[in-house]
């Protein structure tokens, strides 16, 4: 990050490498897209590169870009509302080849993606807040205290929005887990 | 019982697996006593359950980036030249600017419109103004849509402060049974701040929402006026009037109104 802030861009490689995953995950937990998550991927690199001089100097800079990656991340969500792309994971000829021998029959493939789809506009009905602290929960499996630290925000607030967003959830797929 | 309705709210935490130590102990020794809670448990773990089934699910947890690392690294390469190369305006300004400035024109352009409004009524000095009209309830719809998404957001941001109040602040002081609400406190002054610039910029035109500002006021007072480590028993009287008196569905109403 020292050479970073000094504008190395030989030291954006290893950056990358080791948290690249860990942006793309929550990108894509909060976006369900995956070319969205992949373009805030590389906008908070981007970010983090102009930024690097901001950086807190704590010994982990996971933390740090975690957090410009949720922030873009909700940006971008806030900029690309009117397209309300649904995310669907198993698109026809999307497939890798080496998940070939176990795809799914095509009633399968209808289920979960209706599924996919209903549970995407049901987490999209739900406020940014409640949106964040429930993806980075069920889908990036972060520890509350981690959200707080992430999210800026204090552990009691967290847990009360996750309370509110699985509460807005049930509502919202009412009739689906039964 | 004292504890039911403290530990209720947790349920759907617990659910969650997002309880842990003497908390998950007490929340789950109280589900299992409590029918309706167990119910509630019940529920709220079958939704999880399907929400577990969500294909996105698998390729979030797998994360694997659908291009290579030098093809990313030489995206993000072309993005910083790109933002050195060209005016920063709005990457430069942070997000919490954004959205007071975003804000403080929204507020702007309700005040100014009844100003607009006199102006397009006036009769026309030159007599051909080459502008194309406006109407008057063109602009007195826009001024009800302003006003109508102000004071939803407004009630989206008292809702947090509430929704923590009624359900899990932290404790303070845990011999003296106190929690903390500093935060919650200080919020709270912000958004009663925030509520009379909206009676300023707004009054009357979201009349229908006044019952519910004026409840959800009188709970922001009650937590602003308190010290920042505050005994439980002032804050379980607090929880139980926002109970008593469905605020937070009431506001929860309210929004959707608002927002249509």
């Amino acid at each position: 990050m020292a050479r970073l802030s000094a504008g190395d861009r030989e030291a954006l490689g290893p950056l990358m490498e080791r948290h690249q995953r860990r942006v793309y995950r929550i990108a894509l937990a909060y976006l369900r897209d995956p070319d969205d998550a992949l373009d805030a991927v590389q906008e908070t690199f981007v970010k983090a590169f102009l930024n690097a001089a901001r950086w807190d100097g704590s010994a982990d800079a996971g933390p740090w870009l975690s957090r410009i990656a949720v922030n873009h991340a909700i940006d971008r969500y806030r900029r690309g509302k009117r397209r309300r792309a649904t995310y669907s994971p198993i698109e026809e000829g999307d497939h890798d080849p080496h998940y070939a021998a176990e795809e799914p029959s095509p009633e399968r493939r209808a289920i979960s993606r209706n599924l996919g789809e209903r549970i995407g506009t049901a987490l999209r009905a739900l406020p940014e807040k409640q949106r964040a602290v429930f993806a980075l929960r069920h889908y990036d499996e972060r520890s509350l205290e981690d959200i707080a630290r992430l999210l800026d925000l204090p552990l009691g607030t967290v847990k009360s929005t996750l309370h509110r967003a699985i509460l807005g959830l049930r509502e919202r797929l009412a009739g689906l887990s039964s | 019982m004292l504890d039911h309705w403290r530990l209720r709210r947790r349920v759907a935490l617990l659910a969650a697996d997002a309880l842990a130590g003497d908390d998950r102990s007490r929340v789950r020794a109280h589900v299992e006593a409590c029918v309706r809670c167990r119910a509630e448990h019940d529920a709220t773990s079958a939704v999880l359950d399907l929400l577990r089934e969500d294909p996105l699910r698998p390729d979030v947890l797998r994360a694997e980036l659908p291009v290579s690392l030098p093809v990313l690294l030489a995206r993000v390469e072309e993005g910083i030249d790109r933002a050195l190369a060209g005016p920063r305006v709005a990457a430069a300004t942070p997000r919490g600017i954004g959205r007071w400035a975003a804000l403080a024109a929204a507020l702007a352009m309700g005040l100014a419109l009844p100003s607009l409004l006199e102006r397009t009524n006036a009769p026309d000095p030159a007599g051909d103004d080459p502008m194309p009209e406006v109407s008057a309830a063109a602009l007195n719809r826009l001024e009800r849509n302003v006003a109508r998404e102000q004071t939803a957001r407004y009630l989206n941001e008292a809702q947090d402060v509430l929704a923590t109040v009624a359900s899990s602040p932290r404790d303070c002081d845990e011999a003296e049974r106190r929690v903390d609400v500093e935060a919650e406190s200080r919020r709270s002054r912000q958004l009663l701040a925030r509520r009379a610039l909206l009676l300023d910029a707004h009054e009357g035109a979201v009349a229908g929402a006044q019952p519910v500002l004026d409840d959800v006021e009188q709970i922001l007072r009650e937590v602003a006026s308190m010290e920042a480590c505050v005994r439980f028993r002032d804050m379980e009287r607090l929880q139980d009037e926002i109970e008593r008196r469905q605020i937070l569905m009431k506001v929860r109403l309210m929004q959707r109104e608002l927002l249509g």
